[in-house]
């Protein structure tokens, strides 16, 4: 019964993990239409922007996590700039986007691990001792606290962001048909481009938080990804509820999977639910 | 001299890469990320019949090519639902779960450690047995491979069968109205590309003589896609350039006395780079005839 609540709770963070990235994702398909590779590359540099300046430039906990944030939002914003619009205003098909985003996530995760070596460092020797609360039987350590209620906050805020603000209206009506948007004046690129900003810098809170509960690599950033697209999938391509929905699914059928099988196998379990959903329900479970 | 014989063999066996994955990128426009996996069962057949059971090599590489088919059947059939992005995302997932078929199932992979001793082929004729053990006639039996495989790419894109696949990159709702069932071509073509990937993995796995799963990765199908993308797609002779050039420009990286661990991801970088600039400025890469 204890491994029960345990398996419980580490699906739920596992879930929660995922949901910080496939928001970010799922908010930048949903006005680009493209799977965006490169947002697990994102994820990376948050984790490692944080491992700078809490190694290299001394920094508090939570300065250098907030700031390395904004550097995950602002490299979003710059591959945005650099790549995707050039190749948007040249009307570049999905797949040439999609290609150049994998090539940008290896060149990135090339890229860190020349800076900062390919060995896991684990954040949470900045952080100091962790307390651990015990919930039914089951532990769950604060870091762990923090990714649920932060990954639960950022999606009530951005719901609540995207519902009641004039940006959030031009989002959806880019979403809708981004020419007719650009016709009634909304300026498309320049609001693409704060999406961009914005799902990146969810996608490096996600890799920040990863980086205190067990540690930080290059490689990192496909997995995420991988996860994050993988749960917008099965929740629903595009929309906000649905990508939290799988998330938190894809995290729970992970975890109780390796209940029976061993935890070697949970990187099949999740790409066997994707194939599962893509063939049986391509649309996912809440279609937007 | 080993040095130049060591490159041409892996350039060959790339080249034979990235052939079989042009005719099912380039020419029939599936744009598949599964290439790993195949290259993967052809190695790891031959790796355990070699090493495990003393097999003679070239039945290893045709029991290996019978297991890639097979494989590539089903997840052909499995991939066949599926248009444009979804494809790539479904056969990214496929070939990750092959990769943790050969991570976790000890038993047969030996998982992480990989199975060593993997010896050179051996030919036998009569009473006579004659060991390719010398780098120089590997690199003739690579060789001949390569150009096998080429010939037989040739011969499919000049047939009636290959115009039929090129005519299901340009447009297969006109082909299925024409009456073409374009699901058997696409699985057809699918199966010959991975039979020809496990013919590389036989050839790697008996080169190298060790292989571990970290050879069968995701970023080693996106770096056939780098090859086949650079040297241009739907051109046989673009694949084969695309192989040389990727396999020969990084080793110049080592001259300029790069650590080793820096090289290994300045190796990743280039691909990751010419991906990003091909996309931006070439995307028919080199010699293409095709764009995506």
């Amino acid at each position: 019964m204890d491994l029960f609540v345990q398996l419980t709770i580490n699906g739920v963070i596992a879930g929660a993990i995922y949901a910080l990235i496939a928001l970010g994702f799922a908010l930048i398909f949903g006005v680009t239409k493209f799977f965006n590779l490169a947002h697990g590359a994102v994820a990376v540099v948050g984790g490692y922007a944080a491992f700078f300046f809490l190694e290299h430039a001394g920094l508090g906990v939570l300065p250098a996590a907030a700031l390395a944030v904004c550097v995950a939002g602002m490299v979003g914003f710059a591959l945005h700039k650099t790549v995707f619009l050039p190749l948007r205003r040249r009307q570049a098909t999905n797949l040439v986007l999609l290609i150049a985003a994998l090539g940008l996530l290896t060149v990135i995760q090339a890229l860190i691990a020349m800076f900062f070596g390919s060995q896991f460092h684990p954040l949470s020797q900045f952080a100091g001792a962790q307390e651990v609360y015990r919930i039914a039987g089951g532990a769950i350590t604060l870091v762990q606290l923090i990714i649920i209620i932060s990954a639960l906050a950022v999606f009530g805020l951005l719901t609540l962001f995207l519902k009641k603000t004039k940006f959030g209206k031009a989002v959806k009506a880019i979403g809708d048909d981004e020419e007719v948007a650009q016709i009634v004046g909304i300026n498309t690129h320049a609001i693409i481009g704060y999406v961009f900003f914005i799902g990146s810098a969810i996608a490096g809170l996600g890799g920040v938080l990863v980086g205190f509960d067990t540690g930080i690599e290059p490689t990192m950033g496909l997995s995420l990804l991988l996860k994050g697209i993988i749960a917008a999938i099965v929740g629903g391509v595009g929309s906000l509820s649905g990508a939290v929905l799988g998330a938190f699914l894809l995290g729970l059928a992970e975890n109780l999977g390796i209940w029976h099988i061993s935890g070697e196998w949970k990187d099949a379990i999740a790409f066997g639910i994707l194939i599962f959903f893509l063939i049986w329900r391509p649309r996912g479970i809440l279609p937007r | 001299m080993e040095y130049v014989i060591h490159l041409s063999i892996v350039s060959g066996i790339v080249a034979i890469l990235g052939m079989s994955l042009n005719l099912i990128v380039g020419y029939t426009g599936l744009l598949s990320v599964a290439h790993a996996a195949f290259y993967g069962i052809g190695a790891y057949v031959t790796a355990i019949l070699l090493a495990g059971f003393g097999v003679n090599f070239f039945l290893a590489l045709l029991l290996g090519m019978a297991l890639a088919a097979a494989v590539a059947l089903l997840i052909g059939l499995v991939l066949s639902r599926f248009d444009d992005d979804y494809y790539v995302l479904a056969s990214l997932g496929l070939n990750i779960i092959i990769y943790s078929v050969f991570l976790n199932w000890n038993t047969l992979t030996r998982g992480p450690l990989g199975i060593p001793g993997i010896s050179r082929p051996e030919l036998g004729i009569g009473g006579y047995r004659f060991g390719l053990t010398s780098n120089f006639s590997f690199l003739v039996l690579t060789l001949l491979c390569a150009v096998l495989v080429y010939l037989a790419a040739r011969f499919i894109t000049r047939s009636s069968f290959g115009r039929v696949l090129m005519a299901i990159r340009e447009d297969e709702q006109a082909l299925q109205v024409f009456g073409y069932r374009t699901v058997y071509y696409k699985l057809a073509i699918f199966v010959i590309g991975a039979v020809m990937a496990a013919v590389a993995g036989a050839l790697f796995a008996s080169y190298i003589t060790f292989i571990d799963p970290t050879s069968f990765m995701l970023r080693e199908s996106i770096f056939m896609l780098s090859v086949i993308i650079l040297g241009g797609l739907a051109n046989t002779n673009g694949a084969v350039a695309g192989a040389v050039i990727l396999v020969v420009l990084p080793e110049l990286l080592r001259f300029v006395g790069l650590p080793s661990n820096i090289a290994a991801q300045m190796r990743l970088l280039l691909y990751g780079l010419a991906l990003v600039l091909l996309m931006i400025y070439r995307p028919q890469g080199l010699f293409g005839k095709y764009r995506l």
